[in-house]
């Protein structure tokens, strides 16, 4: 139930006769275009010919399709703290966490699905993470046939992993923002330095 | 009425209860791990300590003693002068929390209780931002210390509400604290783990998350629940829950403070007996049956068509062949319509109650106590609202019959329309019973959770709804009236008891249990207003 004070009631901006006939607008619109059309014809262009010629990646903070990061043993990075799924604005993770078979891990999630459909590509997830176990990709190009395909489960995430550590390493996993507490190496170290200075 | 100071500001407070408590009540938070309203007080964690005004030895004159105190071990006293806001108390706070935090693991993303520990709380408002520690943290293994609770003893601040739950409450005493200082540990004894019927509380009054439940472990995290107050349906004495919910999932049920009933515990049985509301076994929709052939209804068509098959049928077999048996699963609002509905289409009709599913005996806590050192009770009546259907039987008046005595003149061909109400999460009908009343009626109603051995040959079989997902008022044990909200929605097909029961008594719109409460209100005055216990602040516990 919306509450009667919560409702704005705005009204339409009248046009005046020039607005009304749309005309101006039109070509103005249209001479953008053709003012573009004639720069590209004596310049350089703006657009390149997809798919022979293809633009280099940004590797740095280009937000494409997620990928779930492997640990150095190979498992899922992951630790389903919920953090990206909390932190979600779109709401499109779905993670289900289980006690982990490993003796030096909590938890680990069973399932861990992204709906590439309706995710808005925020990157708000891979802030979340404490353990930088989802990541976003330069992969920009992403097809599917039906949108159940669209839904990218836990095993297509970490084989997009895979495929991208050579051109995008995984961070610095550290578990919390402490210094001194995560696993990188030497951070104890760091942290005892820090201390006698 | 004692009168006391607190940071500048005088407050009235009850005699006889400690500053912490009065001040915790007055609406300051004061951060508090060992101290528990519902235990004995043991002063151990030090964050309560407070600053208080004494008389100057040499002087006399009233002056800050220089040491601090513990406000959960202080009493209150007219006239006293305390103050929670100087920089000496606020250092105590920030230094206690660091020593608590000194070989806490810091894992709050794999922590069940994160979102809700006091631990992350009390760091955030009166920790300091950063670790200094050093040195390598001790690591204390998990323990499995019984079938219920898991022990995460890393995390553990050794505040003891545990152990002196299980000494002061449950009356077991299976957990203790081990070793001493920075080595200190919660165990149990070896070869007796922590069993006993209320064992699920533990966890509940653990203010961070080393005692976790194994039922739950790992399933959601804390801030994703839209809970509902409730009340638990396990036994007549009906405690004060919360359900925790996530899309139409319940995930856990905890206590909720009611000083009347349960105060803040309630028993494994209640908090772990509710899975049953999402058994695939379930009475999915409506279903009419016309000799061999079985149609699925509409809702909407249900009214109508039962008012004209009951009119029909008094017409032609006249009312005092009609009967309906209600079932003490259903809330007192829904047993009032179904009651008001038979007796308008036949006032001659019998009505009778359910079987009540009935224990050896109470149980009390702490084991063995009797009288006034009870802290606890599990009735041994296994249904919510025994006294309520009374009542409103007894208020209906007319002829009302025991379920034997129904069965009995069932059997005797006494009635040929019923309507039978089940709702019980166990099967209920014994199979004798029900073949005594196969073949009696033309016209049987059975409204139930789970199919049972008379819906072959109902003519109508609605489903009815768990507690979770219904919306009413139980009368407990004592006679107490108190509110419950639906937590979630019915399965698909399913329709809420309350709102179909409201259509078929001839009342349009939406059932809702103050509704019908204010129509009942006219006849039984009790139900004219009924309140739920008031909510403690988050802090106060």
């Amino acid at each position: 139930m919306i509450d009667d004070k919560d409702i704005l009631l705005i009204e339409e901006p009248k046009l005046t006769a020039s607005e009304r006939l749309f005309l101006p607008q039109i070509f103005d619109g249209m001479g953008t275009t053709i003012r573009h059309f004639f720069k590209s014809l004596v310049g350089t262009p703006m657009t390149v010919q997809y798919p022979e010629v293809q633009r280099e990646q940004r590797l740095e903070n280009y937000r494409g399709v997620h990928r779930l990061n492997r640990d150095e043993q190979g498992r899922v990075a992951c630790v389903a703290c919920f953090m990206c799924a909390t932190a979600c604005p779109a709401n499109c993770i779905h993670i289900e966490g289980a006690e982990s078979p490993w003796p030096d891990r909590e938890k680990y999630p069973t399932r861990f699905d992204i709906d590439e459909l309706r995710c808005i590509y925020c990157g708000m997830c891979e802030e979340a993470c404490p353990v930088d176990a989802i990541e976003l990709t330069p992969g920009h190009d992403l097809v599917g046939r039906s949108r159940e395909e669209m839904v990218f489960d836990k095993e297509e995430l970490l084989a997009i992993y895979d495929k991208t550590k050579d051109i995008k390493p995984r961070k610095n996993p550290r578990i919390t923002g402490y210094p001194g507490t995560g696993n990188r190496p030497g951070a104890q170290d760091e942290q005892k330095e820090k201390h006698q200075r | 009425m004692a009168k006391i100071t607190i940071d500048n500001k005088e407050v009235e407070c009850r005699d006889g209860i400690t500053v912490l408590q009065a001040a915790l009540e007055a609406g300051w938070d004061i951060p508090h791990y060992c101290y528990h309203p519902g235990l004995s007080i043991v002063a151990s964690c030090r964050l309560c300590l407070m600053e208080m005004q004494m008389p100057h030895p040499k002087t006399g004159e009233m002056d800050w003693a220089p040491k601090l105190l513990p406000s959960c071990q202080t009493p209150v006293k007219d006239g006293m002068v305390v103050r929670f806001n100087s920089e000496t108390v606020k250092k105590n706070q920030r230094d206690c929390m660091e020593f608590f935090l000194l070989n806490h693991p810091l894992d709050c993303p794999v922590c069940d209780q994160a979102g809700e520990c006091y631990l992350q709380d009390y760091s955030y408002r009166f920790g300091r931002a950063e670790s200094r520690m050093v040195d390598q943290k001790t690591v204390n293994p998990k323990k499995d210390i019984g079938p219920r609770p898991l022990l995460y003893s890393d995390r553990c601040v050794i505040c003891s509400r545990c152990v002196r739950f299980t000494r002061e409450i449950s009356g077991t005493f299976e957990l203790h604290v081990t070793q001493r200082g920075s080595r200190s540990e919660i165990d149990v004894f070896p070869g007796r783990p922590l069993d006993n019927p209320v064992q699920g509380n533990v966890v509940d009054i653990c203010p961070v998350g080393a005692l976790l439940d194994k039922d739950f472990l790992f399933k959601k995290r804390a801030w994703e629940f839209r809970p509902a107050n409730s009340i638990c349906p396990g036994c007549a004495r009906g405690c004060s829950i919360r359900i925790d919910q996530d899309e139409d999932v319940v995930y856990r049920l905890k206590p909720r403070y009611n000083p009347k009933v349960n105060d803040w515990w309630i028993c494994d049985e209640g908090r772990f007996g509710y899975k049953y509301i999402h058994d695939e076994s379930r009475v999915k929709g409506p279903i009419l049956r016309r000799g061999q052939s079985v149609t699925r209804l509409l809702w909407e068509e249900i009214p109508d068509i039962l008012r004209f098959r009951f009119q029909e049928h008094v017409e032609k077999h006249g009312g005092d062949k009609v009967a309906a048996v209600l079932s003490p699963f259903m809330a007192c609002e829904e047993a009032w319509l179904l009651g008001r509905f038979i007796r308008e289409m036949a006032p001659q009709a019998a009505l009778a109650m359910g079987p009540v599913p009935l224990e050896d005996e109470d149980q009390r806590f702490p084991v063995g106590a009797k009288g006034e050192a009870v802290k606890f009770e599990i009735s041994k009546e296994k249904c919510p609202n025994r006294r309520g259907v009374e009542a409103i039987l007894e208020q209906a008046g007319g002829t009302v019959l025991a379920f034997e005595d129904f069965i009995e003149k069932a059997g005797a061909d006494a009635f040929s329309a019923a309507w039978i109400v089940g709702g019980y999460p166990k099967p209920w009908l014994e199979k004798a019973v029900a073949k005594k009343l196969s073949g009696k009626s033309e016209l049987l109603v059975v409204q139930d959770i789970f199919p049972n051995d008379l819906m072959a040959e109902a003519t109508f079989v609605l489903p009815a709804c768990s507690w979770a997902e219904r919306e009413g008022c139980f009368m407990n044990i004592d006679g107490l009236i108190q509110p419950f909200d639906w937590a979630i929605h019915p399965p698909d097909g399913v329709k809420r008891d309350g709102q179909y029961l409201f259509e078929i008594a001839g009342y349009t719109g939406l059932y809702s249990g103050k509704r019908v409460r204010e129509l009942m209100a006219a006849t039984m005055p009790a139900f004219a207003e009924v309140l739920a216990a008031p909510q403690l602040a988050a802090h106060a516990h």
